[in-house]
């Protein structure tokens, strides 16, 4: 472009077009507007190419988005993925609902195309039992009471004035895996492992406002109740509140989603995501269990003996490999290519210490690398690399915490747990790779 | 295996202390959580990889005493000892009548299920022990009768929670009435006695219903140990099934043979896709016919009046411009004028330009 060309479109001469209306512009300035309708332009005089080379049209020839405008930047005020990325999305079964009803049901998060350790706050998984809440957060309160010194209310402005800490954390469903304790179902990464998602999660401590608060010593438990319309509630041990709880108000950098209890959550990290009570109103203290129906009906684990458990907070160790999978498969790998095998692995009881990888269905193991930010309750990022052979595989990533924890086989878990527990599933998982690439879920079971 | 682990716990330390690599050297943490998992310390503005104001600055004394009535209007718990047991009455029948008109079209005739929602009556107490492994395709049947430990929950929980679409529309009598109904419908008991159409459950009589299953949940949360019950129980592996060997080499699993999913679910919304490619043109209402194209060719000199161009919006503007007649305007547009390009530089048909002018107008009455 020539240096004293007024109808450059940099920045500078916008502006100066603004204050000026010389008819003269006009017509310039819809000169350049309308070249850019000119049609793609060709290479000027091509080279012969030998026989092995093809030359990609898509640079050889100049393509729409390189000839014309893009799109005004303010078209968007609240950005959007590109719409090339539509099919990455929460996806919905029947099969996890109430009768196909999307009010009691659960939304899975697409993990096969997750990057890194956040999840987008439009692609955490979400649970509810009664429905999306909506609630106005000038009308919201939050009351602290029973077995305390001074029992309070607090609005939203008074829970964000509490000093912030920011903290990563994952959350799961206790389900994740529940269709998959007798059997594979599903031959989907979403669908075997999706109810788990993990964010920056922005808050108070709990033990914070609770030094104002006075709890009484004798309090052992907390009731902590939601204000949507299953006013869904549960119990928990005051020592967890005093550990790491915390009252959280936002998530990756802005206020938390409606999914995800607008305008204000609990959060306890590495526990049953269900005890994270959204749209949280109230905290009471007490020295008896309330046996809400959270923690009887649902989310207690039957055992095959027919007693259950109840009160089973920890999701415990567990990982998954994330690429390849079902949805990623290596179906474009050539034998001898090199290929990078990664995935993710968390605890709620700590920290990630080592994953190992296995291609022999879980006889002989080798060491995966962990990379990025290894962090207490949060996903943790792993990663191979591996010489592709085009065999048949059984691959298998298992993860062991600083607890001591390791993940079980399934034959391990299940002489345990036996099947019908449904929560709770936390054994090693097989993708079954075909020699020609394709990966399929499966399991080593007895 | 707890041996094991604080040989692990304090080669980490020692790791950090020599060599102050930090890594994941367990940042400190006990065993000691009520989990059964990590406690970390929080000391001297730091908190495993994270830093923290430690300041100590406490005691902001935010907010305000909530009043007496705001208390009884969200205090509305109901415990198993019969605290928060809110006064009212209602019969076995009348809970027939209520159940039949509220609460039958999710969950069946008599709580019986089989419409997709959940089950509340039917079943017996043996089938907790049921294990759908190959071959036994019998299920347990978790339901009020079998399952639930507490009369109190599910009086607590109707009456909040349910019916699903008009949570807490139920006054206590109708769900003192409900939960009578339920209650007997699974055959439970009230006083020892076998529960009859006229009988009637208020707060009096309450505490008096006896679950079957109250005994079938570990560990023991009840009492001033309940807390310390749940810790020691989760703190064994072998209780929860948390027993994975981290076995390197040459590692047992008897019988252990590959599964490959079969028939796999494809009943998932929206399907598997992953593509990359543009959406389907929505159907969406909301986008009028000519409106993507004034956005993508027109609105750059449309949108404004900067040009000289009739601008989107401004009435008098196209109030001037249609008082020619559409084939007029039309034929302007697709022979360009002044600084308007021809078809305004796209390559739009003639059709195509008239819609796109009609939405232009339209947005400009
Ligand atoms: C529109 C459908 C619908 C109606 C009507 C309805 N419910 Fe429900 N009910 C549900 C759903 C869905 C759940 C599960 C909610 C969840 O996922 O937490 C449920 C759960 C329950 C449960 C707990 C079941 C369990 O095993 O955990 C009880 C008890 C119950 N409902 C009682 C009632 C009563 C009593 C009424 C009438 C006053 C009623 N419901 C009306 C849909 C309905
Ligand atoms: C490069 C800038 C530019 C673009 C692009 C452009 N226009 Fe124009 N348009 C103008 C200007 C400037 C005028 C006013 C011309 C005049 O009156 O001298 C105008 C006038 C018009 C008029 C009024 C004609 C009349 O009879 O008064 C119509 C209708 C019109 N444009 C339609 C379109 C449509 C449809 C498109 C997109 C397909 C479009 N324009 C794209 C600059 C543009």
């Amino acid at each position: 472009m020539k240096k004293n060309d007024k109808t450059s479109t940099d920045s500078s001469s916008l502006v100066s077009d603004k204050t000026s209306s010389s008819r003269r512009n006009f017509f310039k300035k819809a000169a350049v507007y309308s070249a850019s309708a000119v049609a793609a332009s060709s290479l000027l005089s091509p080279v012969k190419l030998s026989a092995e080379e093809k030359d990609d049209k898509f640079i050889t020839e100049e393509q729409p988005w390189a000839t014309s405008l893009g799109y005004e930047l303010n078209k968007h005020p609240y950005g959007v993925p590109s719409p090339y990325e539509h099919n990455v999305v929460r996806r919905t079964t029947p099969l996890l609902s109430s009768a196909g009803d999307m009010h009691a049901a659960v939304s899975l998060t697409p993990l096969q195309d997750l990057k890194g350790i956040i999840t987008p706050n439009g692609l955490f998984f979400t649970r509810t039992h009664n429905g999306v809440a909506r609630i106005d957060p000038n009308k919201h309160r939050l009351m602290i009471h029973g077995m305390v010194k001074n029992p309070i209310v607090l609005t939203m402005e008074d829970i964000k004035r509490y000093p912030s800490e920011s903290v990563i954390h994952f959350l799961e469903c206790p389900a994740n895996g529940a269709a998959e304790w007798k059997t594979p179902q599903f031959d989907s990464l979403q669908f075997v492992k999706g109810m788990v998602s993990c964010a920056e999660w922005t808050g108070v401590r709990l033990k914070t406002i609770l030094e104002d608060v006075g709890v009484d010593p004798k309090a052992i438990w907390m009731l902590a109740e939601g204000g949507d319309g299953s006013s869904m509630s549960r119990t928990i041990p005051v020592e967890k509140v005093m550990d790491d709880a915390m009252i959280v108000y936002a998530m990756n950098g802005e206020a938390l989603r409606e999914e995800q209890g607008y305008p204000v959550r609990l959060l306890l990290p590495g526990w049953e995501a269900n005890l994270s009570v959204k749209w949280l109103k109230r905290l009471e203290f007490g020295d008896k269990p309330w046996y809400c129906k959270e923690e009887t009906s649902k989310y207690t684990v039957l055992l095959p003996s027919g007693k259950a458990i109840q009160h089973f907070y920890p999701l415990e160790v567990n990982s998954i490999i994330t690429s390849p999978c079902p949805e990623k498969p290596w179906t474009d790998l050539k034998k001898g290519d090199i290929v990078e095998i990664e995935g993710l692995a968390w605890s709620g009881k700590g920290t990630i210490t080592h994953v190992d990888i296995s291609f022999d269905g879980g006889k002989n193991w080798v060491e995966a690398k962990l990379k990025g930010l290894v962090l207490p309750k949060a996903w943790t990022r792993f990663s191979y690399i591996y010489k592709y052979e085009g065999k048949e595989l059984m691959l298998e990533s298992r993860a062991t915490d600083d607890s001591g924890d390791t993940q079980p086989t399934v034959n391990q878990e299940k002489k345990i747990m036996g099947v019908e527990g449904v929560y709770h599933r936390n054994s090693i998982n097989t993708w079954y790779v075909k020699a020609n690439g394709e990966v399929h879920n499966a399991q080593m079971r007895s | 295996m707890l041996k094991c682990v604080h040989k692990t716990i304090s080669v980490g330390v020692a790791t950090l202390v020599l060599t102050s690599i930090s890594a994941f050297a367990s940042f400190n943490g006990k065993r000691e959580a009520v989990d059964g998992g990590m406690i970390y310390p929080r000391a001297n503005g730091i908190y495993t990889a994270y830093r923290y104001n430690d300041q100590n600055i406490s005691h902001f004394n935010y907010g305000r005493k909530p009043t007496p009535n705001e208390l009884k209007a969200w205090d509305t718990d109901i415990m198993p000892d019969g605290t928060g047991l809110p006064k009212g009455k209602g019969t076995v029948a009348e809970g027939d009548e209520l159940f039949e008109e509220q609460c039958a079209v999710c969950h069946g005739d008599f709580g019986a299920g089989g419409l997709g929602y959940p089950t509340l009556t039917g079943g017996d107490r043996a089938s907790l022990t049921n294990q759908r492994t190959p071959g036994k395709t019998d299920a347990p049947k978790r339901t009020i009768g079998t399952y639930w430990p507490k009369a109190s929950t599910l009086l607590w929980y109707i009456h909040d929670a349910m019916p699903y679409a008009h949570p807490k529309s139920l006054s206590w009598d109708e769900t003192y009435a409900i939960t009578a109904y339920l209650l007997a419908t699974n055959e439970i008991k009230l006083d020892g006695k076998e529960m009859d159409d006229d009988t009637v459950l208020s707060n009096e009589n309450f505490l008096k219903i006896k679950m079957p299953n109250e005994d079938g949940f570990i560990p023991n949360i009840d009492g001033p140990n309940g807390v310390k019950n749940v810790k020691a129980f989760l703190s064994d592996g072998k209780n929860i099934g948390a027993v994975g060997v981290r076995c390197m080499k040459d590692c047992k699993d008897d019988g252990a043979k590959l599964v490959v999913v079969k028939d796999p679910r494809t009943d998932v919304n929206p399907p598997f896709s992953e593509v990359r490619d543009l959406p389907k043109k929505p159907k969406d209402s909301s986008i009028k016919p000519g409106q993507e194209e004034y956005e993508k060719s027109c609105a750059v000199c449309h949108g404004n009046d900067k040009m000289g161009a009739p601008d989107v919006g401004n009435k008098e503007a196209w109030a001037k411009v249609m008082k020619k007649g559409m084939d007029k305007v039309l034929a302007t547009a697709i022979k360009g004028t002044g600084a308007m390009p021809p078809r305004g530089g796209s390559s739009y048909s003639d059709e195509k330009l008239k819609q796109i002018i009609e939405y232009m107008y339209s947005k400009s009455k």
